[in-house]
């Protein structure tokens, strides 16, 4: 339970942060620094039983059929984690409070610093993997929406879709991965997982899993080739960078390699790639790294690193490097986000991060100087600082490689390429570190900086002194520290093959790695003094820059995409139709030839003379339909014939609801269309020749004959029809008599949920549509100012809108069980408004009803919605309906379903939208309105 | 039912129905559009007035079914109301559009008769606070 | 002798109905179409109610009342139109 309240709490406080934000930007800051004290609270509260050994897992069903638990796991690596999260995120949030300016938005930003807090939290904790993977693309999102903050720089959008497309794709292969990996070893629960490492490394499709695995750890850990997001994503506000990019979503990526280590590690495979990444990755950023002039791309740089660091001693996969991984990653995080937010400091201080600009900076900034000087030597790996443990143990890692290597038997030659690439990143990694402390606070002091540099406040200091405590502290006595904590921690990740003590000294004698470090010390300060020598000749190299080649392979992508859509789609509408409606017939016939197609053995009805009228009337109508077809108007009047006939036949045929639905939505169709006719041609042009003209009348012919032959078919044979279990039913489980509206808002609410959702937003799609927008053909409206508004029509129309509406309402609460229904009823309504909007106008109709219209719409949604929740506080399954017996006083007996409700959200839908839609559509026309010197238009 | 019932219900039935009919052949067989409005607009709307009241005695006097209805004479005002406005709207269309009519081939607007009480205002002279606007209901 | 009477009148509106059709497809202007629709909702509204009382069922008045209401704001919607082209103003 207190796991999931830990990963729950920053959720529950998106909400509350962001409303705080409208009091004061210090309200909003006091709710997330609460919600994160809480969290760390909470924590701590574990924190005792997990250094112990011991680990706990929560559970709770979810959708079972897919494997999907809530399921939680706290032990070492979750907790180290969970305490960098919330920690560094608590560092993160009082820094983000000064940093930010009155003109950024903070509601925004500690919403989404909370969004991602949960899911990163949720990624750490999560025992399920494909609950896992969930949280994984919450990270990339929430990280996009953070990069991509300042959203009025161009450099902040592309920076953010960058982003978002590389880790997303890593997410669809993790995906794939934890689908795989359920394929083998049948079960998403990291328990099983875990158990059955030999089993997955026997299996045949370990290869596949292993790759997409680690697609999905390499693009969000910034692994080369896939590392070149992060150096874009500094677009950022510094506290994201020093949240997100150094402390904790970039080390997402590893955190899965940690967790499945010993799951998938232990073959060759493994060792290669993961290794091979790391190492590559280790060595290339650092190089990078030295010749950045923006601080905070250097610093980019030196993450992706020393990730590749961690990478390299997880792909190594020996105890000891396992351990090295795990302290790295402790390491890493406080130095990184401590110099990340000094850099910040001298980049809101001095107004920019260049470092060919900035110099001499220790005057005028000495607490800074201290602090940024401390993390920097965290980083070089400077003795006495935490950063230099775990690159010491990496380094004996690497050469112990080189002297027994396990995958390699023959590779003597081969394997001291370990141990130099680990010195040569730490070589650059000393230059770089050396380089962003002279070059920024060493030499004459700067005099042409945009802002005068001084101190920063405290809050801004604060938490970069904390942190850099914590690395001082852990660097000078790490026994009394760390050495239990990187116990409890590195536990998991080994599978709990620990050796039985760690002693964590700095000074273990005249070994290897103490040679290789003293190396990479003094080559690395060598290296900075000539470091301007060696970027000359960079310079005159060509350079492949990641992001360019990124985009100019979506753009290849997008122009093949055009070109295939050209050949195919010509935008012609008679051509799609054509198309489909032939090949939809050819298929049937296709069924009529093979099986053969008889007339079923049902009884036929005789049907009588005067039946059989209305039947010719509505083929006379539908053939005039086209026969007029180019007068549009005609053909209008032809339609709305066809319409009323068919109402009238469903009237025949005892369906009351369908007839009085059809000529509803016939007479709606008749206003919109006449709406829209207005600015169109009112005549059709002749667009085809004969030939063409038959061809479409065999095509149209023959579907009509195929779908006759088909509905004979089907009427002509006796088969048990669902109408039964429906007529049956009804009344006990619907609460009504009126069989179609309890299907529409009983049986099938679901559907009718959903339809009106989408009506919903139809209308607010037309609206955004026509703005601003205007008619290409508009007709003149003819220049008689007295007939506007004629007096007849509106003196009728005053008292027949509210009968109308009257009956409206009528047809509203009789519908569950006579003939009726909330759909009607909403047409009633519209057709009744849409009178008065004829009679009298828009202005003056809207000033007399004054409704929001998107409002009713969107409460119309949530009614229908809500309506489906409610049974969930009875503990029943979505949309169960339920009866309301009532005995008010001298009524009697009231029986209401809950179904009315829906029904209620299904009117106010109807009636918000299609007005909304009426109302725009006839203010579309008003934009071209000819002004006449009646004066009479407006 | 009685018998009486049964003969007036009869009789309006076959009265209403008659009237349509004859609104309808008069529809299809005179010669001019306004000639041609008035046997829907009068004859049919009455002839179904008829089927109305006809319905209105058989449901409600009928001891066979059961209930009141008001239902028709809901529906009889209704039509009653609207019938004439539908033919005012479409009369007042026909006439600004000069539809011609048999008996003078002249336009109803402009025939000497009427010049003086039908008149399209000449606003082109007129001061804006005179010109009559569509709207001055309320 | 109801059944006859019934039976007579509901010959009748047919005939109507035909009738209506005719003028719809035959009128010269357009507003004779328009015309010969409203007599048709008007027709549609007496065949319902014939047929009502054919089978002794209240349930099909809500429609005639429907059509009738529907009928009129269509027919107004319609002249309207050619009246000034812009049915909402």
């Amino acid at each position: 339970m207190t796991m999931l309240l830990i990963v729950l709490l920053p959720f529950l406080a998106i909400g509350p942060v962001w409303f705080a934000a409208r009091f004061s930007r210090n309200a909003s800051f006091y709710v997330a620094a609460t919600t994160t004290g809480l969290g760390l609270g909470l924590l701590a509260s574990l924190v005792p039983e997990v250094m112990a050994g011991n680990v706990f897992v929560d559970s709770w069903p979810w959708i079972e059929r897919i494997g999907l638990n809530i399921a939680f796991r706290m032990d070492g690596l979750a907790m180290l984690f969970c305490i960098l999260i919330l920690g560094i995120g608590l560092m993160v949030v009082i820094y983000a409070k000064f940093y930010l300016t009155e003109d950024d938005p903070i509601g925004p930003f500690y919403a989404m610093l909370m969004t991602f807090m949960g899911a990163m939290l949720g990624v750490v904790t999560s025992e399920n993997l494909l609950l896992l993977a969930m949280f994984w693309e919450l990270t990339s999102i929430s990280s996009f929406l953070l990069i991509g903050y300042w959203r009025h720089l161009p450099a902040a959008r592309q920076g953010a879709r960058l982003a978002l497309m590389i880790t997303g794709s890593g997410g669809l292969f993790l995906l794939a991965g934890v689908l795989l990996l359920q394929e083998i070893t049948g079960s998403l629960e990291l328990s099983v997982v875990l158990a059955s490492g030999p089993q997955i490394l026997d299996h045949d499709l370990y290869w596949a899993a292993l790759i997409c695995v680690l697609m999905g750890a390499f693009t969000k850990s910034a692994q080369f080739p896939f590392h070149f997001w992060l150096p874009n994503a500094m677009t950022a506000p510094t506290p994201v960078s020093a949240y997100l990019h150094s402390a904790t979503m970039v080390k997402a990526g590893v955190f899965l390699l940690a967790r499945l280590h010993p799951a998938m590690s232990g073959s060759p495979e493994w060792f290669f790639l993961v290794t091979g990444a790391g190492l590559t990755t280790l060595a290339f950023a650092a190089y990078v790294a030295l010749f950045k002039h923006d601080l905070k791309g250097l610093l980019a740089y030196s993450t992706i690193s020393h990730l590749g660091i961690i990478t390299a001693c997880l792909g190594m996969s020996t105890k000891w490097a396992t351990i090295a991984a795990v302290f790295h990653i402790m390491n890493h995080a406080a130095f990184k986000a401590s110099l990340f937010m000094s850099a910040g400091i001298v980049d809101h201080e001095c107004g920019t991060r260049d470092a060919r600009l900035l110099s001499g900076l220790r005057h005028s900034m000495p607490i800074t100087f201290g602090l940024a000087t401390l993390g920097a030597l965290a980083m070089g790996g400077a003795p006495f600082f935490n950063g230099f443990l775990s690159k010491e143990m990496f380094f004996k890692e690497a050469y112990t490689l080189s002297q027994a290597h396990p995958y390699w038997p023959d590779a003597e030659y081969w394997a001291w390429i370990f141990p130099v690439v680990a010195t040569v990143g730490g070589l650059f990694s000393v230059a770089y570190s050396v380089r962003f402390i002279h070059d920024v606070f060493f030499g004459p002091e700067a005099h042409d900086l945009p802002k005068h540099p001084h101190d920063p406040p405290f809050g801004m200091w604060l938490p970069v002194a904390i942190l850099v405590a914590v690395c001082v502290v852990v660097g000078v006595v790490p026994m009394y520290t760390a050495e239990s904590f990187l116990y409890a921690t590195a536990s998991p990740v080994t599978g709990y093959d620990m050796p039985e003590a760690l002693h964590l000294h700095w000074w273990h004698g005249l070994v290897p790695e103490l040679y290789m470090t003293l190396v990479a010390i003094a080559a690395g300060i060598g290296v900075y003094t000539q470091w301007k020598k060696i970027a000359a000749i960079g310079d005159k190299l060509p350079t492949i820059v990641g992001k360019d080649f990124f985009e100019s392979f979506i753009e290849m992508l997008i122009e093949g995409a055009r070109a295939l859509d050209r050949l195919v789609d010509n935008q012609s509408l008679q051509r799609y139709m054509a198309y489909t409606i032939s090949f939809a017939t050819l298929a049937g016939f296709m069924a009529y030839i093979e099986e053969g197609w008889q007339s079923g053995t049902g009884v036929q009805t005789p049907a009588s003379l005067v039946s059989l009228v209305p039947v010719i009337l509505l083929i006379a109508g539908a053939f005039m339909t086209d026969f007029f077809q180019r007068k549009r108007l005609v053909s209008l009047i032809f339609m709305s014939v066809v319409g009323l006939i068919v109402s009238l036949m469903f009237i025949y045929f005892s369906a009351p609801d369908l007839g009085l639905t059809q000529i509803s939505v016939e007479v709606v169709t008749v206003l919109l269309l006449l709406l829209a006719l207005f600015v169109l041609p009112q005549w059709n042009p002749v667009e085809s020749g004969w030939l063409r003209r038959s061809r479409d009348i065999l095509v149209a012919a023959s579907a009509g004959i195929g779908v006759g032959a088909l509905a004979w078919g089907v009427m002509t044979r006796q088969q048990q029809t669902i109408a039964d279990y429906y007529l049956a039913e009804s009344l006990p489980k619907g609460g009504g008599t009126n069989v179609v509206n309890v299907i529409l808002v009983d049986f099938r609410g679901f559907d009718t949920m959903g339809e009106v959702s989408v009506l919903a937003l139809a209308s607010v799609g037309i609206i955004v549509m026509l703005t601003g927008k205007k008619p290409l053909y508009p007709n003149q409206v003819m220049p008689f100012p007295e007939e506007r508004f004629p007096l007849m029509l509106t003196s009728v129309t005053r008292v027949l809108v509210p009968t109308a509406l009257l009956v409206a309402f009528y047809i509203f609460m009789r519908g569950h069980n006579l003939p009726g229904g909330g759909f009607i009823a909403g047409l009633v309504a519209v057709v009744a408004l849409a009178m008065q909007f004829v009679a009298s106008g828009l202005d003056w109709t809207k000033g007399r009803f004054k409704l929001d219209l998107v409002r009713l719409s969107a409460i119309g949604v949530l009614l229908a919605v809500g309506t489906g929740l409610a049974a969930f506080v009875w503990g029943r399954p979505f949309l169960t309906s339920g009866m309301l017996h009532l005995h008010p006083p001298g009524i009697g007996e009231v029986h209401i379903a809950s179904a009315m409700a829906f029904d209620t959200g299904v009117f106010l839908v109807v009636v918000g939208s299609l007005v909304l839609i009426i109302r725009r559509l006839s203010r579309y026309q008003q934009t071209m309105e000819v002004q006449d010197k009646a004066g009479g238009n407006e | 039912m009685a018998f009486w019932l049964e003969i007036v219900v009869s009789f309006f039935l076959v009265a209403g129905a008659a009237f349509a009919l004859i609104g309808s052949w008069g529809l299809v067989k005179l010669d001019d559009f306004y000639m041609r409005l008035h046997g829907p607009t009068k004859a049919t709307t009455l002839g179904l007035g008829g089927i109305l009241l006809a319905s209105a005695l058989y449901f409600n006097f009928n001891p066979d079914v059961a209930g009141v209805s008001i239902h028709e004479v809901l529906i009889t005002i209704f039509l009653f109301i609207t019938a004439p406005v539908s033919a005012h709207m479409m009369a007042k269309t026909a006439l600004q559009k000069h539809f011609d009519y048999v008996g003078g081939q002249q336009d109803p607007l402009n025939h000497p008769r009427n010049v003086h009480t039908i008149q399209e205002h000449d606003l082109s002279g007129m001061d804006e606070s005179q010109i009559p606007d569509g709207d001055e209901e309320e | 002798m109801l059944e006859w009477a019934n039976i007579i009148a509901i010959v009748m509106m047919t005939l109507s109905l035909l009738m209506n059709m005719w003028r719809m497809a035959a009128g010269p202007r357009t507003l004779d179409r328009v015309v010969a629709l409203d007599t048709m909702y008007i027709n549609a509204i007496a065949l319902i109610i014939l047929f009502e009382i054919y089978l002794d069922s209240v349930l099909y008045f809500e429609a005639a009342l429907l059509i009738a209401m529907m009928g009129f704001v269509g027919t107004v919607a319609l002249s309207k139109y050619f009246l000034r082209g812009d049915i909402i103003e």
